[in-house]
Formats: C-alpha cells, structure tokens, sequence
C-alpha cells in the first residue's frame, strides 16, 4: 500500500486543488454547523471538526433525487430516465464511522439481483477520503461496539491519520491510488506508522462508551413480543430526526409532482418513525403506534440487517443520540435488551 | 442493466368492468415496444407496479396468466390515488408499467400434486393466473385434481365471470363457485366460503391449498383446512404490505427480516410462523 506524508497545513489546499478538477464535498461550516457540501471557489474546508451535523450519506443517496422525467405530449405522459449522470466526485474528510456506513449500504443497494443504479453510480465515481478520529469527539461515540474503530480504512479509498505534524495518507483502494498526485511525494517513513499504530490503540482506548450490540441479537431473535417495547416510546414525537441523521437509514418514499406539462418522479427519505409509513390505502396499518416503529428501527438495526447481511446496522456515530429532542438513547435501548 | 426504477411504456388495450359496483376493473395492457413483453417474464402470484405518470404507483398483483402472450392483466379496486387514476383511463392511453416483481405461487412445489384454489372477493386475481396457467395444454398434465372454491358476498361482485363459465364446463377442474347471498337470478351456490370448503371438503392427501382473499376469509376458513390435515407447509398464501420500490430497498414492506415486496409476496403458513405477526 502506498504511504506517504504530508503537512498538516496542506490538507485544505489540496482538497481546494481537487475541487478545481472535480467535485469535492468536504466539511464547510454553515451557520452553526458543520456540513459535508460540494466545496464552492473560494470557500475554504473546515477540517478541524468534530463530526458533522448530517451523515454524508446524502452524497450517494440524496435527501431527494429525480429517478424519471416526463412531459405530456398528445399522446399522453412520455418519459425520460434523468440525465442523472454521477460526476467524478471526492468526498473529502469523512470520519471512519460513516466510512464504514457506506460498506452497509452497498450491501442493500448493491445486491446481486436488484442493482441500485443510482447509488452505485454514485459510489462508483467517488473517491472516499476518510479523516481518521485520533481523539474521538464526543461521550456518545460508540464505534467499537458496532464494529468500528475511530481510526479505520473500513469504507475509504484514502485514509488520513493525524500523526502529530503529520498526517499519514495510506491509499487503500486502487481508486484511492488514482490520487496520489495530490498528495505531494513524501514516502511515509516507519517511524509514522509506530506513531499511527499508538494512536490507533490510544483513540480506541478513548471510546469509553460501550454496547452490548452482539450480545442482543439471539435476545431479539426471540422477544418480539416481549413488553420491554412498551417502554421505549413514551416520549418519542416521531420527528424523525434519528433516521434522517442515521448514516445507516436508508428508507425512501417515491412521489410524483408535476408542474404544467412536465414532471418528476423523485425518491426523498423517508422514515420508520413516521406512522403513515407503512399505512396502506385500505386504513390498515400493520405498525399501529409508536411502539411499533420503535420495535422496527431497533429490530432493523440489530437483527434484520443481520438476518439478511450478518452486519449490524449501526456505526456508532451517536447522532441520534445527541440529537434526539427528548433523549431516547439507543445505547440504552440495547443495554436494556441485553437484559431481558 | 436493466433499472428497475424505470417503467415499461404501455398501452391500455382493453378494459373490463368486473362488477357491478363498477369499482373494480380488468385493465389489458400491451407493451409499446415489443422487446418488452419479453423482459416481462412473469410467474403466476408476481405482481407489477402500475405507473401514472404525475400520479404515482401502486403495486398489484399480475390476474392474466403468462401463458396468455401478447398482454398482461390487472384486475385493480378503485381505492387510493393511482387505482382512481387508473380507473379515469381509457382504452388507448399510454401509461408505465415496472415488474414483475416478488417471488411467485411455488409451481414446482405444487407439480405432480392436487392443488386446492380458494380465493374470497377481490383477492382471486392472482389465482386466476395460477388456474389459467395450470389449465392450460402445456401445463395440465403436471398437475393432479383442481380444486377451486371461489366466493363473493353476492353474484354482481364474482370476477371474471365468462372464465369462472368455461371453467364450469370443463371435467378437468372441479370449480365451487359460491355468493354469500345469491339474488333473483342465482342458481349457484350459497354460503360463506369456510363453510363451502367443509362440504368440498377437500382431501389432504399429496394436495396443497393456496388461498387469498379478505382477512375474514382466511380467519374462518384454515381452521377447516387444519381439521381435514393439510399441514402449514401445505398451505400458501399470499401478502400484501404497503410499497414503494418493489425490490427489497424502500424499506417498508418487511415483515421481520424479510421484505414482502422481494421475499414475498407468496408465503406458506409454515414459513409465515417463522416470521414476527406484523403485517
């Protein structure tokens, strides 16, 4: 694998260098928070974050994106498929957990009989360049419950490490190789990788927020209807914002809208925690309440993508813990499972 | 690679109102470029989307029979959104059409065995298929005795009523066609279902009942099918969940840890115990 260093002063400049070649979506701040967007001329990239507000998963799977056109003619309703065309892109400085989120969406939009073609495009033309968490920003960081670590290549093409003055740049992947250009030619020596091999067991040491997310599942294989599910809803106002921040969630409604003679069919997300989910036209609603849907996006994460993908469907970012408005925990959610 | 976001363009070629109530209609569709009909290799018990451009879609079960070439049939309730749209069309209008989609009745799981029907109301559509294509010349001989119990509340509301008369004449399938409450013109049979399938009572030697229809049917009516000792793994069902994307990825249509849409829709009971009662 190729290895190389570069200063810790370059890294802005070079992600404003490759946003002159190409699409660069990178940390900027806007207003208070910290956002992966396209990195517009003169903007300047923000790498001294934290983690951001929303998972970059909108840059493989839009909040809404145009799946077909049409346009009324006399013959009636004509369609186009999008001229939806995916760039060659750089995501630029995403933290190892959402790294790793994206290996768990291939597995669903990327199967071996229905073919996500907008996602793989997507994924296919962008190049990821991971930002290793050496210190681990938040309490809620969970990455080494839900196999994770904050300094993983798991998901990159490109991996930066904070080695000090330094950062460390492996190229994992070939796609990640395709850049080394950028990255001046400084061969990273041994003694960087000793450092980068203490900071990686001092950063996973520094997770110091744990969850039983294996133990759990053979407990929820076989509690469905324990009454545990009762208890988690109460205060939940199905705001949805756990699933929208989740670099996991992936569920999507599809609508129509047409203005005069054209049209659009877009795919927006969507969420669990939404009661008209899963209404159907008749009025029945197989999730009737709350607890349900609690039942659902804890059982999704923990058991049925581990059905069907054996992998757990959470990286541990702690988003939807930080942001829940009335503090539903899912650490504890899963504590508590452990115990039933 | 084919993106199975994308619809087939299609024609209605022929509509059909089933019933009295006029709310539930056949809708024949031909495909506008032939290269399709071929890609739109189906199975008896898979369903399409059906696809109004600046209305949306709405997934419903496939009721003609693949063996039936040049078109492909829904039956479809006027209900929501997309179905009343739909039921506005006229013959000659071109809409979309994804699929198909879904697993489909297990054919050769019921090859070489008698296959007892039953469907209730507005649910035969798939069934349809499943008879049409069984009966056919080709496939016949494959299958041992058909059964077919088939009910609706009263005679105006039976589907397919010049089929369900040529399948009366035929000595190769056994058909018991009943209305909960017959009127001045019925001479057929009357009765719940649950009930009629006691008096058929079919055996459940090397035989498998597939069944569809409303929940209340299928409530009242495997207790019989218990009593005459068809096992779970003997008898077939068939789901339906709210859906989006029909291929395993919009996310609301699991049950448990199985998406209906892709898994499903077509379940034996002995499969559907394994799965968590949510749907």
């Amino acid at each position: 694998m190729e290895k190389r260093l570069i200063k810790k002063d370059a890294l802005a400049g070079i992600a404003k260098k490759m946003a002159g070649d190409f699409l660069v979506w990178a940390p900027v701040k806007k207003e208070d928070n910290i956002l992966f967007e396209p990195l517009q001329k003169d903007a300047e990239p923000f790498f001294a974050y934290l983690n951001s507000k929303n998972a970059p998963k909108n840059v493989f799977f839009p909040h809404t994106e145009t799946l077909i056109k049409y346009t009324r003619t006399e013959k009636g309703m004509v369609f186009s498929e999008d001229e939806n065309k995916a760039k060659d892109a750089v995501l630029f400085g995403v933290r190892s957990c959402d790294a790793h989120s994206f290996a768990l969406l291939d597995m669903l939009f990327d199967q071996e009989k229905y073919k996500d073609g907008y996602y793989i495009a997507k994924r296919q033309k962008t190049t990821v360049i991971s930002l290793a968490c050496v210190k681990p920003p938040y309490a809620s960081c969970f990455c080494t419950s839900v196999d994770g670590e904050p300094v993983s290549s798991e998901g990159a093409d490109i991996l930066l490490t904070d080695i000090g003055s330094d950062y460390l740049v492996e190229f994992v992947t070939p796609k990640g190789e395709k850049l080394t250009k950028y990255f001046g030619d400084t061969k990273a020596d041994a003694a960087s990788e000793t450092r980068k091999t203490e900071i990686v067991a001092k950063a996973k040491d520094a997770i110091k927020s744990k969850i039983p997310a294996h133990e759990v599942k053979p407990i929820l294989d076989k509690n469905f209807d324990n009454p545990f599910w009762a208890t988690i809803h109460g205060k939940c106002l199905a705001c949805g914002t756990c699933t929208y921040l989740c670099p996991t969630c992936h569920c999507f409604d599809i609508s129509d809208e047409v203005k005069g003679s054209d049209g659009v069919r877009l795919r927006s997300w969507d969420s669990c925690m939404f009661p008209m989910f899963t209404k159907e036209t008749s009025g029945h609603n197989p999730r009737t309440s709350q607890k349900e849907r609690w039942r659902q996006r804890t059982m999704h994460k923990f058991k049925y993508y581990v059905d069907n993908f054996n992998a757990i469907a959470c990286v541990g970012c702690g988003r939807c813990v930080m942001s829940c408005p009335v503090n539903i925990d899912i650490r504890k959610i899963v504590e508590d499972i452990s115990k039933l | 690679m084919q993106n199975p976001y994308i619809p087939y363009p299609v024609v209605v070629d022929k509509i059909i109102t089933e019933v009295d109530t006029k709310d539930i209609k056949t809708f024949r569709f031909k495909f506008i470029n032939p290269e399709d009909e071929a890609k739109y290799n189906y199975i008896p018990g898979q369903f399409g989307e059906l696809s109004i451009y600046g209305k949306g879609e709405s997934p419903i079960g496939i009721a003609s029979s693949p063996t039936k070439k040049g078109y492909v049939e829904f039956t479809v309730q006027k209900a929501g959104v997309v179905t009343s749209a739909l039921h506005e069309m006229e013959e000659g209008e071109v809409m979309g059409l994804r699929g198909p989609f879904g697993n489909s009745w297990p054919l050769e799981f019921l090859e070489g065995k008698n296959i007892v029907i039953v469907g209730g109301g507005f649910a035969f559509t798939t069934l349809r298929s499943l008879i049409n294509y069984m009966i056919h010349d080709d496939n016949r001989k494959r299958f041992c005795n058909i059964t077919v119990i088939y009910g609706a509340r009263n005679p105006g509301l039976l589907l397919y009523k010049d089929e369900l008369d040529e399948w009366g004449k035929r000595t190769d399938l056994n058909l018991n066609v009943t209305v909960d409450k017959g009127d001045a013109n019925w001479k057929g049979r009357e009765g719940f279902v649950p009930t009629v399938c006691k008096e058929v009572a079919p055996s459940k030697e090397n035989a498998v009942t597939v069944i569809c229809g409303p929940p209340v049917m299928i409530r009242f009516t495997l207790p019989v099918f218990f009593e005459l000792g068809f096992s779970k793994e003997n008898i077939i069902t068939s789901l339906e969940m709210r859906m989006k994307c029909g291929i395993g990825k919009c996310g609301r249509c699991n049950v448990g840890s199985k998406y209906v849409c892709k898994d499903g829709p077509v379940f034996s009971l002995a499969e559907l115990d394994k799965l968590t009662p949510e749907y």
